[in-house]
Protein backbone atom coordinates (compact mmCIF):
# COMPACT_ATOMS: atom_id res chain seq x y z
CA UNK A 1 0.00 0.00 0.00
CA UNK A 2 1.02 3.49 -1.32
CA UNK A 3 -0.28 6.68 -0.54
CA UNK A 4 1.27 10.21 -1.81
CA UNK A 5 -0.34 13.72 -1.51
CA UNK A 6 0.87 17.18 -2.13
CA UNK A 7 -0.45 19.91 -0.08
CA UNK A 8 0.25 23.70 -0.75
CA UNK A 9 0.28 25.95 1.61
CA UNK A 10 -1.26 28.43 2.99
CA UNK A 11 -4.60 26.39 3.81
CA UNK A 12 -2.71 22.95 3.39
CA UNK A 13 -5.61 21.05 1.05
CA UNK A 14 -4.52 18.46 -1.13
CA UNK A 15 -3.58 18.87 -4.68
CA UNK A 16 -3.25 15.73 -5.17
CA UNK A 17 -3.94 12.08 -3.43
CA UNK A 18 -3.11 9.01 -4.84
CA UNK A 19 -3.31 5.52 -3.51
CA UNK A 20 -2.45 2.05 -4.37
CA UNK A 21 -4.88 0.10 -3.74
CA UNK A 22 -7.75 2.56 -3.84
CA UNK A 23 -9.99 1.73 -1.10
CA UNK A 24 -9.86 3.23 2.27
CA UNK A 25 -9.08 6.72 0.68
CA UNK A 26 -10.65 8.16 3.28
CA UNK A 27 -8.46 6.75 6.21
CA UNK A 28 -5.81 8.16 4.24
CA UNK A 29 -6.40 11.43 3.53
CA UNK A 30 -6.98 11.48 8.05
CA UNK A 31 -3.80 9.99 8.48
CA UNK A 32 -2.14 13.03 6.45
CA UNK A 33 -3.87 15.48 7.71
CA UNK A 34 -2.73 14.26 11.20
CA UNK A 35 0.53 14.26 9.60
CA UNK A 36 0.37 17.81 8.46
CA UNK A 37 1.14 18.98 11.84
CA UNK A 38 4.46 16.91 12.21
CA UNK A 39 5.47 18.46 9.25
CA UNK A 40 4.98 21.65 10.66
CA UNK A 41 6.62 21.21 13.52
CA UNK A 42 9.08 20.19 11.86
CA UNK A 43 10.00 22.71 9.84
CA UNK A 44 9.64 25.25 13.11
CA UNK A 45 12.41 23.33 14.76
CA UNK A 46 14.64 23.07 11.92
CA UNK A 47 14.10 26.82 10.71
CA UNK A 48 16.99 28.58 13.06
CA UNK A 49 19.22 25.83 11.97
CA UNK A 50 21.03 26.24 8.60
CA UNK A 51 20.06 23.86 6.36
CA UNK A 52 22.76 22.63 3.44
CA UNK A 53 20.38 20.75 1.50
CA UNK A 54 17.69 23.12 -0.16
CA UNK A 55 14.95 20.69 -0.43
CA UNK A 56 14.12 19.49 2.95
CA UNK A 57 13.44 15.63 3.21
CA UNK A 58 11.86 14.94 6.37
CA UNK A 59 12.47 10.96 7.24
CA UNK A 60 9.82 9.03 8.61
CA UNK A 61 7.04 11.83 10.20
CA UNK A 62 5.54 9.09 12.52
CA UNK A 63 5.23 5.29 12.65
CA UNK A 64 1.57 3.83 13.45
CA UNK A 65 1.34 0.46 13.72
CA UNK A 66 0.52 0.19 10.21
CA UNK A 67 1.98 2.82 8.41
CA UNK A 68 5.06 4.43 8.26
CA UNK A 69 4.40 8.41 6.99
CA UNK A 70 7.60 10.39 5.53
CA UNK A 71 7.82 13.77 4.53
CA UNK A 72 9.34 16.11 2.29
CA UNK A 73 8.76 19.86 2.06
CA UNK A 74 10.17 22.83 -0.55
CA UNK A 75 11.36 26.34 -0.45
CA UNK A 76 8.26 27.15 -1.41
CA UNK A 77 6.49 25.32 1.44
CA UNK A 78 4.66 22.82 -0.70
CA UNK A 79 4.58 19.45 1.68
CA UNK A 80 4.89 16.25 -0.24
CA UNK A 81 3.74 13.20 1.91
CA UNK A 82 3.87 9.27 1.34
CA UNK A 83 1.93 6.63 3.74
CA UNK A 84 4.02 3.22 3.19
CA UNK A 85 2.55 -0.14 4.54
CA UNK A 86 4.63 -0.88 7.78
CA UNK A 87 4.62 -4.62 6.54
CA UNK A 88 6.82 -3.02 3.52
CA UNK A 89 10.29 -3.26 5.03
CA UNK A 90 12.14 -4.28 1.61
CA UNK A 91 11.95 0.35 1.18
CA UNK A 92 14.87 1.80 2.18
CA UNK A 93 15.40 5.52 2.92
CA UNK A 94 17.07 6.41 -0.14
CA UNK A 95 14.55 5.24 -2.03
CA UNK A 96 12.03 7.58 -0.49
CA UNK A 97 14.16 10.07 -1.11
CA UNK A 98 14.39 9.13 -4.96
CA UNK A 99 10.91 8.76 -4.99
CA UNK A 100 9.95 12.05 -3.11
CA UNK A 101 12.77 13.78 -5.70
CA UNK A 102 10.83 12.41 -8.73
CA UNK A 103 7.26 13.98 -7.18
CA UNK A 104 9.31 17.26 -6.85
CA UNK A 105 10.48 17.46 -10.65
CA UNK A 106 7.22 16.23 -11.89
CA UNK A 107 5.75 19.23 -9.77
CA UNK A 108 8.15 21.73 -11.05
CA UNK A 109 7.44 20.34 -14.48
CA UNK A 110 3.59 21.18 -13.67
CA UNK A 111 3.85 24.94 -12.25
CA UNK A 112 5.68 25.38 -15.18
CA UNK A 113 2.60 24.89 -17.59
CA UNK A 114 1.38 28.13 -18.12
CA UNK A 115 -2.32 26.83 -17.86
CA UNK A 116 -1.71 25.49 -14.38
CA UNK A 117 -2.69 28.09 -11.57
CA UNK A 118 -0.87 27.53 -8.41
CA UNK A 119 -3.52 26.54 -5.42
CA UNK A 120 -5.47 24.41 -8.38
CA UNK A 121 -5.78 20.62 -8.60
CA UNK A 122 -3.70 18.22 -10.67
CA UNK A 123 -4.70 16.77 -13.02
CA UNK A 124 -1.83 15.90 -15.40
CA UNK A 125 -1.54 13.00 -17.40
CA UNK A 126 2.09 12.80 -17.01
CA UNK A 127 1.89 13.20 -13.72
CA UNK A 128 -0.49 10.47 -13.28
CA UNK A 129 1.75 8.40 -15.04
CA UNK A 130 4.64 8.98 -13.38
CA UNK A 131 3.04 8.68 -9.66
CA UNK A 132 1.20 5.51 -10.88
CA UNK A 133 4.78 3.87 -12.29
CA UNK A 134 6.89 4.94 -9.36
CA UNK A 135 4.36 3.20 -6.94
CA UNK A 136 4.03 0.04 -8.73
CA UNK A 137 7.69 -0.45 -8.62
CA UNK A 138 6.82 -0.30 -4.64
CA UNK A 139 4.12 -2.51 -4.70
CA UNK B 1 17.59 32.24 -20.73
CA UNK B 2 15.91 29.70 -22.89
CA UNK B 3 13.13 29.07 -20.18
CA UNK B 4 12.64 32.48 -18.98
CA UNK B 5 11.89 33.07 -22.77
CA UNK B 6 9.10 29.86 -22.76
CA UNK B 7 7.82 30.77 -19.39
CA UNK B 8 6.88 34.13 -21.15
CA UNK B 9 5.77 33.22 -23.97
CA UNK B 10 3.40 30.48 -21.77
CA UNK B 11 2.53 33.69 -19.82
CA UNK B 12 1.35 35.49 -22.65
CA UNK B 13 -0.84 32.93 -24.14
CA UNK B 14 -2.24 32.63 -20.86
CA UNK B 15 -3.06 35.93 -20.40
CA UNK B 16 -4.76 36.15 -23.62
CA UNK B 17 -6.88 33.41 -22.85
CA UNK B 18 -7.86 35.17 -19.90
CA UNK B 19 -8.54 38.37 -21.67
CA UNK B 20 -10.36 36.74 -24.60
CA UNK B 21 -13.49 33.97 -24.81
CA UNK B 22 -12.95 32.33 -28.11
CA UNK B 23 -10.11 30.62 -29.38
CA UNK B 24 -10.35 32.26 -32.68
CA UNK B 25 -9.78 35.64 -31.12
CA UNK B 26 -6.94 34.35 -29.08
CA UNK B 27 -5.50 33.31 -32.35
CA UNK B 28 -5.69 36.25 -34.16
CA UNK B 29 -4.18 38.33 -31.74
CA UNK B 30 -1.05 36.04 -31.45
CA UNK B 31 -0.81 36.02 -35.26
CA UNK B 32 -1.54 40.47 -35.23
CA UNK B 33 1.32 40.45 -32.48
CA UNK B 34 3.23 37.78 -34.36
CA UNK B 35 3.54 40.53 -37.28
CA UNK B 36 4.28 43.07 -35.67
CA UNK B 37 7.65 40.59 -34.73
CA UNK B 38 8.09 39.71 -38.30
CA UNK B 39 8.36 42.63 -40.00
CA UNK B 40 11.18 43.86 -37.31
CA UNK B 41 12.93 40.82 -37.16
CA UNK B 42 13.76 40.63 -40.60
CA UNK B 43 16.38 43.15 -40.67
CA UNK B 44 18.01 41.82 -37.55
CA UNK B 45 17.75 37.99 -39.76
CA UNK B 46 19.22 39.50 -42.80
CA UNK B 47 22.08 41.32 -40.56
CA UNK B 48 22.84 38.52 -38.96
CA UNK B 49 22.57 35.71 -41.29
CA UNK B 50 24.27 38.26 -44.60
CA UNK B 51 21.85 35.43 -46.63
CA UNK B 52 21.70 36.33 -50.50
CA UNK B 53 18.41 37.12 -51.97
CA UNK B 54 16.53 33.60 -52.49
CA UNK B 55 15.51 32.97 -56.11
CA UNK B 56 13.23 30.45 -55.80
CA UNK B 57 10.38 29.91 -53.37
CA UNK B 58 11.95 26.71 -52.28
CA UNK B 59 15.28 28.26 -51.57
CA UNK B 60 12.92 30.98 -49.31
CA UNK B 61 11.24 27.95 -47.53
CA UNK B 62 15.10 26.32 -46.82
CA UNK B 63 15.94 29.71 -45.75
CA UNK B 64 13.70 30.30 -43.06
CA UNK B 65 13.88 26.59 -41.83
CA UNK B 66 17.49 26.03 -42.00
CA UNK B 67 18.52 29.30 -40.78
CA UNK B 68 15.84 31.48 -39.43
CA UNK B 69 14.26 28.65 -37.10
CA UNK B 70 17.92 27.80 -36.16
CA UNK B 71 19.03 31.26 -35.20
CA UNK B 72 16.12 31.84 -33.05
CA UNK B 73 14.30 28.81 -31.79
CA UNK B 74 17.32 26.36 -32.28
CA UNK B 75 15.45 23.73 -33.86
CA UNK B 76 15.69 22.65 -37.85
CA UNK B 77 12.44 22.11 -39.05
CA UNK B 78 12.02 19.63 -42.75
CA UNK B 79 10.97 21.56 -45.46
CA UNK B 80 8.31 19.85 -48.11
CA UNK B 81 7.01 20.92 -50.80
CA UNK B 82 3.33 20.12 -50.71
CA UNK B 83 2.06 21.41 -54.77
CA UNK B 84 2.99 20.72 -57.87
CA UNK B 85 2.68 24.67 -58.74
CA UNK B 86 5.65 25.04 -55.99
CA UNK B 87 4.42 27.94 -54.34
CA UNK B 88 3.16 25.68 -51.09
CA UNK B 89 6.03 24.16 -48.72
CA UNK B 90 5.47 22.58 -44.69
CA UNK B 91 7.92 23.02 -42.20
CA UNK B 92 7.68 19.95 -40.27
CA UNK B 93 8.95 20.45 -36.50
CA UNK B 94 9.33 17.58 -34.35
CA UNK B 95 10.85 19.09 -31.68
CA UNK B 96 9.01 22.92 -30.64
CA UNK B 97 10.74 24.40 -27.79
CA UNK B 98 7.73 27.05 -27.35
CA UNK B 99 5.56 23.89 -25.67
CA UNK B 100 8.16 22.26 -23.38
CA UNK B 101 6.37 22.87 -20.87
CA UNK B 102 2.54 22.88 -21.69
CA UNK B 103 1.25 18.94 -21.95
CA UNK B 104 -2.02 19.51 -23.41
CA UNK B 105 -4.90 22.22 -24.10
CA UNK B 106 -7.08 22.54 -21.60
CA UNK B 107 -10.17 21.18 -22.53
CA UNK B 108 -12.56 25.05 -23.03
CA UNK B 109 -9.56 25.56 -25.41
CA UNK B 110 -9.18 22.94 -27.91
CA UNK B 111 -9.20 24.96 -31.00
CA UNK B 112 -6.39 27.02 -29.95
CA UNK B 113 -3.26 27.45 -31.87
CA UNK B 114 -0.96 27.90 -29.12
CA UNK B 115 2.32 29.27 -31.37
CA UNK B 116 0.35 31.22 -33.84
CA UNK B 117 2.67 33.79 -33.34
CA UNK B 118 5.22 31.75 -35.34
CA UNK B 119 2.95 32.09 -38.15
CA UNK B 120 2.41 35.74 -38.08
CA UNK B 121 6.23 36.36 -37.18
CA UNK B 122 6.92 34.19 -41.09
CA UNK B 123 3.96 35.84 -42.54
CA UNK B 124 5.19 39.61 -41.50
CA UNK B 125 9.19 38.95 -42.46
CA UNK B 126 7.92 37.09 -45.92
CA UNK B 127 6.02 40.24 -46.51
CA UNK B 128 8.85 42.80 -45.77
CA UNK B 129 11.18 40.90 -48.55
CA UNK B 130 7.59 41.88 -50.74
CA UNK B 131 6.96 38.07 -51.02
CA UNK B 132 3.07 37.41 -49.96
CA UNK B 133 2.00 34.70 -48.25
CA UNK B 134 -0.33 32.65 -45.80
CA UNK B 135 1.00 30.88 -43.05
CA UNK B 136 -1.11 28.51 -40.59
CA UNK B 137 -0.74 25.56 -38.66
CA UNK B 138 -1.82 22.54 -40.65
CA UNK B 139 -0.84 20.07 -37.85
CA UNK B 140 -0.05 20.67 -33.99
CA UNK B 141 1.14 18.21 -31.84
CA UNK B 142 -1.19 19.55 -28.79
CA UNK B 143 -3.81 18.73 -30.47
CA UNK B 144 -2.99 15.04 -30.74
CA UNK B 145 -1.34 15.04 -34.34
CA UNK B 146 1.62 13.06 -34.31
CA UNK B 147 3.68 16.57 -35.19
CA UNK B 148 3.37 20.10 -35.46
CA UNK B 149 3.28 21.66 -39.25
CA UNK B 150 3.51 24.46 -40.76
CA UNK B 151 2.24 25.12 -43.87
CA UNK B 152 2.81 28.65 -46.30
CA UNK B 153 1.57 29.05 -49.22
CA UNK B 154 2.84 31.79 -51.15
CA UNK B 155 0.25 34.09 -52.80
CA UNK B 156 1.95 36.01 -55.54
CA UNK B 157 4.69 36.46 -57.16
CA UNK B 158 7.88 38.30 -55.60
CA UNK B 159 7.91 41.45 -57.03
CA UNK B 160 10.53 42.44 -60.16
CA UNK B 161 12.75 45.09 -58.58
CA UNK B 162 13.13 46.27 -61.89
CA UNK B 163 9.06 46.44 -62.73
CA UNK B 164 9.03 48.57 -59.18
CA UNK B 165 12.09 51.37 -60.58
CA UNK B 166 9.35 52.59 -63.36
Amino acid sequence: VLVSVICSPPQNYPLYIRSVPTENELKFHYTVHTSLDVVDEKISAMGKALVDQRELYLGLLYPTEDYKVYGYVTNSKVKFVMVVDSSNTALRDNEIRSMFRKLHNSYTDIMCNPFYNPGDCIHSRAFDNMVNSMMMQVC
Amino acid sequence: SRELFVLTYGALVAQLCKDYEKDEDVNTCLDRMGYGIGVRLIDDFLARSAAKKCRSYSETADMIAQVAFKMYLGVTPRVSCSSAAGNEFSLILDKNPLVDFVEELPAERASLCYCNLLCGVIRGALEMVHLAAEVTFLQDRLKGDAVTEIGITFLRKAEDRKHKRN
